[in-house]
């Protein structure tokens, strides 16, 4: 590709720039198209769990919806208000969004495309979500408005305190793979689904069962925390309506709201497919390949898409069943959450777990 | 101390699952909502919407003018020369007026059907029609009075004449008692005797 | 010129540019955020030198920590945005004859030392090297380190604590 591109150019710098940039548009296309479906998916399932029905009419059960609403928030007008610190306020949600993105350059969507096999992966992940915490407090301070620097606070201070119980557990799957490095983690569970991080891993013998109940905690407790990071109901105070209008984003409007938005449902896949790296086994099938079996090789990656993709949509759907099922909990209940319930318990986990790596 | 700190712990996921049970099983239920313009709700018998009104059937008795506290029905009526009477209602109830002008503004309506019953002849109902939605305000002004601006000059017309004829008429009737009254008064005169005439002139209604 | 160049120069750009602002702006929050341009550019060039993990602790500790603890304070402080802060030029003379002077050490320093040069590559990876010196040569160290910051925090919690009765 970059030969063929030199060839074009006639320089070898934009060539290879041309690649760089060539090669995030298939993550930046997923992430589009994931949110446009995630969001009609969403409106689905709240609505069946309500008993009503949800978009219907544009396409086949409104599937196009969300893509009508994406063209009518394009159109709508930029507002900046005079009070609003312009130069920050423009930059807030692209630095989100921009940080969300980064982030999936290392999720191994398949075994041949991961926008960077860079060893720190994980650690990466976990410090970008802190940059995205930044962005937030941009938003919150430049919009010049309460509601939203109470938001931003909020949004902050919980990213902040569940940053901890999601580094805990991380570390213990850092220190039950070996690796931060998101493919190799991935690849350490291949094969059958007993191989997977919640069935102890690929080992075999004692430590394997051992590990299992502790895997299990773990998977709770990270599944809680990063869900908490998202800003998802029923940890979604930096916005909750009844309070705060819209939390951080109230003075965003067109697309820039809309950045916030691609953001705040790129974080939903992402946890979803963290979860899936570390304890559903990544991209593996559970029971091997079909290209495998008839003896196709270029099938094998579509199908670890496939799987990956599923098995994140799983979690986002668990997501979205829960926010529907859970009222937003208090302030103070979300920090007993973290420091009280989820800290010491994941403290508890690191500790067995190393234990139980030791024998 | 412990004891109760895992008991939190079990007692937060369990009602958790709790919950997701039952939202799980929403999600199977049928849903109640109707695709409104292809599913119609069915509307209840006595349901209050758009008002109709039969004019063929309306005598102009303002009464159903008189009840609506919003005023929105404007009613104007021309009375019925006799070589041109209006006719009978359905039910064979002689009228004696044109209705001229028979405007409900259906927008400032509050339906509370306060006009209907009040009709004699049970000509302005509710019906059951919901979907009238208009660009244009004055569009929700119905009007139902049935004649042309013409018919009503010529019903205007007809009623000035006859009125003009029955007034002279009267005047002729006036004079040609005012001459009897003359003539007997000379011949009362002649009987010397004074009797002052008391007839009334009768008044338009 | 490689595309390695190219970058080296704009995230060298980013991390000057930036840092200038942060002492000549006015508005505290804004240099706050400066900061954070700062940061990342630093942790590009980090990554630039090969310092994977390195890279990624900065964007870790300085932005997910420092920035926000800062951001932080200076949002809850009430009329932040009201504060004089002293900037603008003042004692010029003295300030550029210091700079000069360090300048000049600086350049004197980087011209006379005979610097070690060794043909290598750059590690492809340090996460696993860093760890294993942690827990071996550098134990004694790392220890005390945890030690320090567990101090640290039990302090910031007592400090914390309401007061009982
Ligand atoms: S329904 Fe009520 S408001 Fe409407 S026209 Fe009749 S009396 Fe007036
Ligand atoms: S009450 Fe009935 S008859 Fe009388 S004016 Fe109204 S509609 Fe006509």
């Amino acid at each position: 590709m970059q030969n063929y591109l030199t060839e074009i150019f006639g320089n070898e710098l934009v060539a290879e720039i041309t690649v760089y940039v060539l090669n995030t548009i298939p993550v930046l296309a997923f992430i589009v198209l994931f949110v446009l479906f995630a969001v009609w998916l969403e409106r689905k399932v709240s609505a069946h769990m309500q008993d009503r029905l949800g978009p219907m009419r544009v396409g086949w059960h409104g599937v196009l919806q969300t893509v009508a609403d994406f063209l009518k928030l394009v159109q709508k007008e930029d507002i900046v208000a005079d009070a609003n610190d312009k130069a920050l306020f423009n930059i807030a949600p692209f630095l989100v969004f921009v940080a969300t993105l980064a982030t999936y350059t290392m999720l191994p969507f398949t075994s041949i495309f991961v926008g960077s096999n860079a060893d720190v992966g994980i650690f990466l992940v976990l410090a970008l979500s802190g940059a995205v915490v930044a962005g937030i407090l941009m938003a919150g301070w430049a919009s010049n408005n309460k509601y939203s620097l109470y938001g931003s606070l909020r949004a902050a201070a919980q990213i902040v305190s569940y940053e901890i119980p999601t580094a805990l557990v991380v570390l213990t799957m850092i220190m039950v793979y070996g690796t931060m490095n998101l493919g190799d983690v991935t690849e350490a569970q291949t094969s059958y689904f007993w191989n997977w991080g919640i069935f102890g891993g690929a080992g075999l013998g004692l430590g394997k069962f051992l590990l299992v109940p502790f895997m299990f905690v773990a998977f709770i407790i990270l599944f809680i925390s990063t869900l908490a990071e998202s800003n998802r109901t029923p940890f979604d105070l930096p916005e909750s309506e009844s309070e705060l209008v819209a939390g951080f984003n109230t003075e965003y409007s067109g697309i820039k709201f809309s950045m916030f938005f691609l953001a705040e449902f790129a974080n939903m896949f992402l946890i979803g497919s963290i979860l899936v790296i570390f304890f559903f086994g990544g991209y593996n099938s559970p029971f091997g390949y079909f290209g495998n079996l008839i003896g196709v090789d270029w099938l094998i990656p579509i199908e670890q898409l496939f799987w990956f993709i599923g098995k994140g949509m799983f979690f986002v759907f668990i997501s979205m069943w829960l926010r529907w099922t859970l009222p937003r909990v208090r302030v103070d209940q979300l920090m007993t959450i973290c420091w009280k319930y989820l800290i010491p318990y994941a403290f508890f986990n690191l500790l067995i777990v190393g234990l139980i790596l030791l024998i | 101390m412990i004891k109760d700190y895992l008991k939190n712990t079990w007692e937060g996921l369990y009602t958790v699952l709790v919950g997701m049970k039952i939202t799980w099983k929403h999600l199977f239920v049928p849903s109640v909502t109707l695709q409104y313009p292809e599913e119609r709700a069915k509307l209840p018998e006595r349901a209050r919407n758009r008002l109709f009104v039969n004019i063929n059937d309306c005598i102009g008795c303002m009464q159903c003018a008189t009840a609506c506290p919003v005023n929105c029905i404007d009613i104007e009526t021309v009375k019925g020369a006799p070589v041109d009477m209006p006719g009978e209602t359905s039910k064979g109830k002689k009228k004696a007026l044109w209705v001229t002008k028979f405007e409900i503004d259906i927008a400032k309506c509050c339906f509370c059907q306060l006009c209907v019953f009040p009709c004699p002849t049970e000509c302005i109902q509710m019906t059951d029609v919901y979907e009238y939605s208009e660009w244009d305000r004055d569009n929700l002004i119905y009007n139902y009075a049935n004649l042309t601006p013409q018919e009503v000059d010529i019903k205007q017309l007809n009623l000035e004449k006859f009125q003009a004829e029955k007034e002279a008429k009267k005047i002729e009737a006036a004079k040609a008692k005012a001459e009897a009254a003359a003539k007997k008064a000379e011949e009362d005169k002649a009987k010397s005797e004074e009797k002052p005439s008391d007839d009334e002139k009768k008044e338009e209604k | 010129m490689s595309i390695y160049d190219l970058i080296f120069y704009l995230f060298a750009a980013i991390t000057v540019l930036s840092a200038l602002m942060v002492v000549s702006s006015d508005n505290i929050v804004r240099s706050a955020f400066y900061l954070l341009a700062t940061f990342f550019g630093v942790s590009g060039l980090y990554v630039l030198l090969g310092a994977d993990f390195v890279a990624v602790t900065q964007i870790m500790v300085y932005i997910g920590g420092i920035l926000i603890l800062l951001l932080f304070g200076v949002m809850l402080t009430s009329n932040i945005t009201n504060v004089e802060i002293k900037k603008g030029m003042k004692n010029v003379i003295p300030a550029i004859v210091g700079i000069g002077i360090f300048l000049a050490a600086t350049i004197s320093m980087m011209t006379n030392t005979n610097w070690k040069t060794q043909p290598g590559e750059i590690p492809q990876t340090t996460s696993f090297e860093l760890g294993k010196l942690l827990i071996t040569d550098y134990v004694l160290v790392f220890e005390l380190l945890g030690i320090l910051l567990l101090i640290a925090l039990i302090g910031a919690a007592s400090m914390a604590r309401k007061e009982q009765e």
